[in-house]
C-alpha cells in the first residue's frame, strides 16, 4: 500500500519504470501464492480422481503424485459403469435450464411492472421484495415442506422451481437495469398504438437482453449447486440432482468413493467451461447486486 | 370487455407484478405465518396440532444444545465477518492497483471456488482435514514437525476447517464486490490527495474506505445472513448433522434436527422464529449504526 | 451472437419443460439401473425397497430369483434405492408420517427402530408372515422389533459380538490371542504390543457405544431399567468406562479416525495395520472382505474378553429390521416375499453366503457344509472359522433392550459422552451424570 502511494506521487516516467518492477514482482508473487493455495483443493481432487477410492480412505486426500496407484479406472467406471450418475447429471441440467429460463422470464416481467408504472401499492410491494431478500430461506423449510406436501407436489420439480420463480434478487437487479432505459420508448410505443404487453414484449425485452446474461449465470450457478431444498422434497433416486446424488454416495456401506471423487470432480467441469467462456458475464452477474449497495 | 379491462394502463402493472404477489403470498407470507403459528403448537406431520402457548419458547431457553447451536452460529458469523470483509477489501485494493500483472487471471482464479457446490467443496475439505497423518493438512503440518491434529473432533480446530471452507468459497466473490465498488471511485480523488501530500494509508482511510461503504454494508448484510443461516457446510464437513459434542451444530442444523430428524415441527418452528428475530435485529442494528456514521462523515 | 444464443437457450428451456412434463407422468421404467427384475415376466409387480446397505440389495437380488422361479403367478420386480444411513431414516420417517412417497419395503436400523414404533406405527404387522418360521429363529431378534405383541420388523442376523484380532501384529509382539480371556489379559497383551510395535491393541470408540453394550451385558446390566427408563450412570457403566479409560491411559487402546471401527476412516486405519483389534458384531466380517483386502488371511476371530471368567462373552449388536409400510402397493405380497427372503432356510444360508452375517436360524450354524464351505469368501478370508467361535459362545449371547429412549441414548453417547471421556479426559462419573441429565431432558 505504501509503495503504491509513493509511486503515484512520482510522475517522472523513467523513475516509474525502474521502481515499478520490484513492486510488480512482489504483487505478482503474492497473488500467485494466494491462487496457488486457492487452487490446491482442486488439484487434490483432480489427483484423487485418478486413484482408487480405497487409497483415499486409507491415506486421506493428499497431494502425493504416485503413478503406481493412478489409473483411468475411475473415469472408465464413470462413463461405462452401472450407476445413475448421468441420470443425475441430466436432471441437474434440465432443472437448471428450466428454472433459470422461468425465473428470468417471470422476474423480468415483474421488474418491468415495477419500473415502468406508477400504481397504488407499488412502494409497499417493492418493500416486500426487499424484505424477502432479508429473510433466511431456511426458516421456511418446514412450513414450506408441509405446504408442498398439502399441494401434492412432493417429489416433483415444480416443488423446487415454484417457490423461487419470482426471485427477489433478480427482480431487484432487473429493476435497477430498467431504470436506466428512457421512458420515451414506452411513450413512443403507446403513440404507435401498441398495447401495454406489446410494448413490453416487442420493445423492452429486446433491450433487456444484455442483463439476462448476467442473471442467467447467477441463477444458473445457484440452481446447479442447490442442495437443501431439493434434497428435502425429492425422494425418488431417478429424480435426484447431482449434489443430492453425490451426497448419497457418502456412505460407509457402499464403497462408492471411486465414483464420488471422480463424479465430484466431473461436476465442476461443465461450470468451469461455462465460466471460461462467459467470464465477463459471471463477474458482472456476481457484482450486479452490490453496485448500488 | 375483459380484454379492455386487462389492457388498460391502470390494470396492466398489476398483471405484470401479479406473479410476484402470488409467490409472495403463497410461498412467503403463508409459510411465515404458519411458522409463527406452529411455534405455539406441539405438532408432528400428519397428526393433530396441540396448542401449547409459549411452552416451546420457554423450553428453548433451557435447552443447552440449542444455546450451543446459537453460540456456534454467532461465533461462525463473527469470524466470517472478521475474515471475509477486511481481507477481500485489502486484496481488491491491491488487485485494482495499476501495477498489477495478470489482473483478470487472478480475479477469475480467486473466484473459481464459488462455482463448486457445497456438497463437493465440503467433501473435499472434510477429506483434507482428516485426522490421519497422511491427509493433506496433517501432512503439511508434518513438514514442520507438528503432530497430526484431529481437526474435526475439537471445537477450535473444527471451526478452523469450517472457516477455511468459507474463506475458500467466498474470498473471490467478496473481492469482486469490492472491486466493483472501487470502480466507482474517481481517480481524481487520489490525485488530489497526492498533491496534498497524503500518504497511502491516509488515502486508504480517507478516500477508499468511506467511498467503499455502500459495498461494505452490502457485503456485511449478506454475510450476517449467510453466517447465521449456515448449515450445509457443517453437514458436509462432519458428514452428518451429528458432530462430536455438537461442535458443528448450527441454528439451522438444530431446526433440521428437531423438525426433520425428530419431527417436532412446533419446536423446530420456534427455533426458526428465533433465528428470524436474531437475524433481523442484528441487521437492523447494523444498518442503523452504519446510517449514523454516514451522517457524521 | 448473444441474441441467437439467448433464443436457443429459451427454446431449449421450453422444449425441456415440455419433455419434463411428458416424462414425469410416464417414466416408470426410465431408471432401469436400480431395478432388479431377476427373471420376472411381464405381469410382475414392482416393489420399491429402501436400504442404507448396498449389500442388502444384493441379497434380495439372489432371493428374488428363487422367488420368481417358485412363484410364477406372483412375480416381483424390486426397485432398490440405497441412501446414506441418516438420510434414509429421515426420509422414511417423513414419508411414513405424511403418508406419501414411502417405499413398499424398507430397512430400519435397530438404533432408529423405536422412533418408528412411536404412536401408531405406520408399518404392517408381520406376525402371520413370521409364524411359519417362528420356531426356527432366535426369539430375541424378533422381540426387538415388536410393540404390543405385533412384530413389525424381520431381523437379518444375530449380530453376536466377537473380537477380530490382527494376528500379524500380535505375532510380531509375541502375543497369543487364544490366551486372552479377561480384560486383565487383554491389557497385558496390549502393553506388550505397544512396547514391541508401537501400535495400539484396540480402539476407544467415541461415535458409537458398541463396547459399552458388550461390557454392560457381561455384568448383566443395561442402558435402561425394567421400565425402559434410562440409567446410563449406573455403577456397571462407570465400571465399564473406567476399565476402558484405564486401557486408554496404558496405551492399550486409542481413539480411531471415524470414531469407531465401522467407518470408512477406520477401515483405512485397520487396513494399514495401525490397530490390532476390533470388538464388533460378527457382521463386521463383510467390512473386512470389502474394504480391507490387505488383511486377508491375517484376521482371527475370538470371544471377547470378560471382567471375570464365566461372564457371558457376547452381546447381539446392531441389526436391521426390514419392514413393510402401510402404504405398500401389495402388502401381502411384500410380507410373503420378505419372510421368504429373510427367514426361510435358503434365505438364512444365503445371508451367510452373500452377507457374511450370523443367520437368525441357528440350525444353519450346525450345517457344516454351509458354514465350512471352503469356497466361501469369508471362510477364505479369515484365519479361523467364525462358526467355531459362534458355537463356543452360542449360549452366552445376551441382548440389550431396545426401548423408546434408546435412540436418544445412542445419540448422546455417540456425539457427546464418549468424546468427552476419551478425547477430553472428562471425569467419567461426571460425564455420565451429565449424559443422564441430558437424556432425561431430551426425552421430556
Amino acid at each position: 500500500m505504501k509503495k503504491e502511494a509513493t509511486l503515484k506521487m512520482n510522475e517522472g516516467s523513467a523513475m516509474r519504470v525502474r521502481k515499478d518492477i520490484p513492486l510488480k514482482i512482489l504483487l505478482f508473487v503474492l497473488f500467485t501464492l494466494l491462487c496457488g493455495i486457492i487452487l490446491v483443493p482442486f488439484y487434490a481432487i483432480a489427483l484423487a480422481s485418478f486413484k482408487p477410492g480405497e487409497e483415499l480412505i486409507r491415506y486421506g486426500l493428499n497431494l502425493k503424485f504416485d503413478l503406481s496407484v493412478m489409473s483411468f479406472d475411475n473415469y472408465a467406471y464413470l462413463f461405462t459403469g452401472d450407476h445413475s450418475y448421468f441420470v443425475w447429471f441430466f436432471n441437474s441440467l434440465l432443472l437448471t435450464v428450466v428454472q433459470v429460463a422461468l425465473t428470468l422470464i417471470v422476474s423480468a416481467t415483474v421488474a418491468y411492472g415495477f419500473s415502468a408504472y406508477e400504481f397504488k401499492g407499488k412502494n409497499f410491494l417493492f418493500i416486500c421484495v426487499l424484505l424477502i431478500m432479508m429473510v433466511p430461506f431456511e426458516i421456511l423449510l418446514l412450513p414450506l415442506y408441509t405446504l408442498i406436501f398439502n399441494l401434492k407436489l412432493m417429489n416433483t420439480y415444480s416443488a423446487i422451481i415454484l417457490p423461487g420463480i419470482a426471485s427477489a434478487a433478480t427482480i431487484f437487479f432487473f429493476r435497477q437495469y430498467l431504470s436506466g432505459i428512457p421512458k420515451e420508448i414506452i411513450a413512443a410505443g403507446r403513440v404507435d398504438g401498441a398495447s401495454e404487453y406489446g410494448i413490453y414484449l416487442r420493445l423492452i425485452l429486446p433491450i433487456m437482453k444484455p442483463s439476462f446474461a448476467a442473471m442467467a449465470i447467477l441463477n444458473g450457478m445457484n440452481s446447479w449447486n442447490n442442495f437443501l431444498w431439493p434434497f428435502m422434497v425429492l425422494s425418488d433416486e431417478r429424480k435426484y440432482t447431482l449434489p443430492i446424488g453425490l451426497k448419497t454416495l457418502l456412505t460407509p456401506y457402499g464403497n462408492n468413493y471411486d465414483l464420488l471423487i471422480v463424479g465430484s470432480f466431473f461436476s465442476i467441469v461443465p461450470i468451469f467451461i461455462l465460466f471460461v467462456a462467459f467470464q465477463k458475464y459471471f463477474i458482472d452477474g456476481m457484482t450486479a447486486g452490490a453496485v448500488k449497495g | 370487455m375483459i380484454k379492455r379491462f386487462l389492457y388498460s394502463q391502470k390494470v396492466a402493472p398489476y398483471v405484470f407484478v401479479l406473479p410476484f404477489i402470488l409467490v409472495f403470498l403463497i410461498f412467503w407470507v403463508y409459510p411465515l405465518g404458519s411458522s409463527f403459528t406452529m411455534s405455539f403448537q406441539k405438532l408432528s406431520l400428519g397428526q393433530e396440532a396441540e396448542w401449547v402457548g409459549l411452552e416451546n419458547y420457554t423450553k428453548l431457553l433451557g435447552d443447552t444444545i440449542f444455546l450451543k447451536a446459537v453460540m456456534n452460529s454467532a461465533v461462525y458469523m463473527l469470524c466470517t465477518l472478521l475474515i471475509l470483509i477486511p481481507l477481500p477489501m485489502l486484496l481488491a485494493v491491491l488487485i485494482n492497483n495499476k501495477f498489477m500483472w495478470g489482473r483478470e487471471f487472478f480475479k477469475s482464479s480467486l473466484f473459481f471456488p464459488a462455482l463448486t457446490s457445497v456438497v463437493v467443496a465440503g467433501t473435499i475439505f472434510r477429506l483434507m482435514f482428516g485426522e490421519m497423518d497422511g491427509s493433506l493438512i496433517n501432512s503439511f503440518l508434518g513438514l514442520f514437525g507438528i503432530e497430526p491434529v484431529k481437526f474435526l473432533k475439537g471445537q477450535v480446530t473444527g471451526f478452523i476447517a469450517l472457516l477455511a471452507l468459507a474463506t475458500w468459497r467466498w474470498l473471490g466473490v467478496n473481492i469482486l464486490y469490492f472491486l466493483s465498488g472501487l470502480k466507482s471511485i474517481p481517480d481524481d480523488y487520489y490525485e488530489a490527495a497526492s498533491i496534498d501530500g497524503a500518504s497511502a494509508w491516509q488515502k486508504f482511510r480517507m478516500i477508499t474506505m468511506p467511498l467503499l461503504k455502500p459495498t461494505t454494508i452490502y457485503v456485511l448484510t449478506i454475510s450476517i445472513y449467510a453466517g447465521l443461516a449456515m448449515f450445509i457446510e457443517s453437514l458436509m464437513i462432519w458428514n452428518g448433522n451429528n458432530s462430536p459434542k455438537n461442535i458443528g451444530l448450527t441454528i439451522v442444523g438444530y431446526l433440521y434436527r428437531q423438525g426433520i430428524e425428530k419431527s417436532n415441527l412446533g419446536y423446530a418452528a420456534a427455533v426458526g422464529i428465533v433465528l428470524l428475530v436474531l437475524a433481523m435485529t442484528i441487521n437492523m442494528i447494523q444498518l442503523a449504526f452504519s446510517g449514523l456514521f454516514k451522517k457524521e462523515d | 451472437m448473444m441474441k441467437k444464443g439467448f433464443i436457443v437457450l429459451t427454446l431449449c428451456a421450453l422444449l425441456l419443460v415440455m419433455a419434463g412434463c411428458g416424462n414425469s407422468s410416464s417414466n416408470a421404467s426410465s431408471g432401469e439401473k436400480s431395478v432388479i427384475d431377476a427373471g420376472a415376466g411381464e405381469g410382475a409387480t414392482e416393489l420399491s425397497y429402501w436400504t442404507f446397505v448396498e449389500l442388502h440389495g444384493k441379497h434380495f437380488e439372489k432371493m428374488l430369483e428363487k422367488w420368481n422361479k417358485e412363484n410364477a403367478d406372483r412375480q416381483i420386480k424390486l426397485n432398490v434405492t440405497v441412501m446414506p444411513y441418516d438420510d434414509m431414516h429421515n426420509k422414511l420417517s417423513i414419508a411414513l408420517q405424511t403418508g406419501t412417497g414411502a417405499p413398499d419395503i424398507a430397512d430400519i436400523e435397530l438404533g432408529k427402530f423405536p422412533d418408528f414404533l412411536k404412536g401408531t406405527p405406520q408399518l404392517e404387522p408381520l406376525n402371520d408372515a413370521i409364524d411359519p418360521y417362528r420356531d426356527t429363529i432366535v426369539k430375541s431378534r424378533i422381540d426387538i422389533y415388536t410393540k404390543d405383541g405385533q412384530n413389525y420388523g424381520i431381523p437379518t442376523h444375530v449380530g453376536a459380538s466377537v473380537a477380530f484380532y490382527n494376528t500379524e501384529i500380535l505375532e510380531e509382539a509375541g502375543v497369543d490371542y487364544t490366551k486372552i480371556e479377561t480384560w486383565d489379559d487383554f491389557k497385558k497383551a496390549g502393553q506388550q504390543v505397544y512396547e514391541k510395535t508401537g501400535k495400539y491393541m484396540g480402539t476407544a470408540d467415541t461415535s458409537a457405544p458398541w463396547e459399552e453394550s458388550m461390557l454392560l451385558a457381561q455384568q448383566g446390566s443395561d442402558y435402561t431399567d425394567a421400565d425402559g427408563k434410562p440409567q446410563v450412570n449406573s455403577p456397571e457403566m462407570v465400571k465399564a468406562l473406567t476399565m476402558l479409560k484405564d486401557l486408554q491411559d496404558s496405551n492399550v487402546i486409542a481413539t480411531i479416525a471415524g470414531g469407531q471401527p465401522d467407518t470408512e476412516e477406520a477401515y483405512g486405519e485397520y487396513n494399514s495395520g495401525n490397530y490390532a483389534t476390533a470388538f464388533m458384531p460378527l457382521w463386521m466380517m463383510s467390512r473386512y472382505t470389502n474394504y480391507m483386502p490387505d488383511l486377508a488371511g491375517k484376521i482371527a476371530i475370538a470371544p471377547i474378553p470378560v471382567f471375570e471368567k464365566g461372564m457371558p462373552r457376547s452381546v447381539g449388536g446392531g441389526g436391521t429390521g426390514t419392514v413393510v409400510t402401510k402404504t405398500a402397493k401389495d402388502v401381502q405380497l411384500a410380507k410373503d416375499f420378505l419372510a421368504f427372503a429373510k427367514l426361510s432356510e435358503d434365505a438364512n444360508i444365503e445371508i451367510w453366503n452373500t452377507l457374511g452375517f450370523d443367520p437368525v436360524n441357528m440350525k444353519v450354524w450346525d450345517m457344516k457344509e454351509v458354514t465350512h464351505n471352503p469356497e466361501n469368501e469369508f471362510v477364505k478370508y479369515f484365519k479361523n472359522n467364525p462358526f467355531d467361535v459362534l458355537q463356543e459362545i452360542r449360549e452366552e449371547i445376551k441382548f440389550v433392550k431396545s426401548v423408546p429412549a434408546s435412540p436418544t441414548i445412542n445419540n448422546v453417547f455417540g456425539t457427546v459422552t464418549l468424546n468427552e471421556i476419551f478425547e477430553d479426559g472428562k471425569d467419567i462419573k461426571q460425564a455420565l451424570d451429565d449424559a443422564q441429565a441430558q437424556i432425561e431432558q431430551e426425552l421430556q
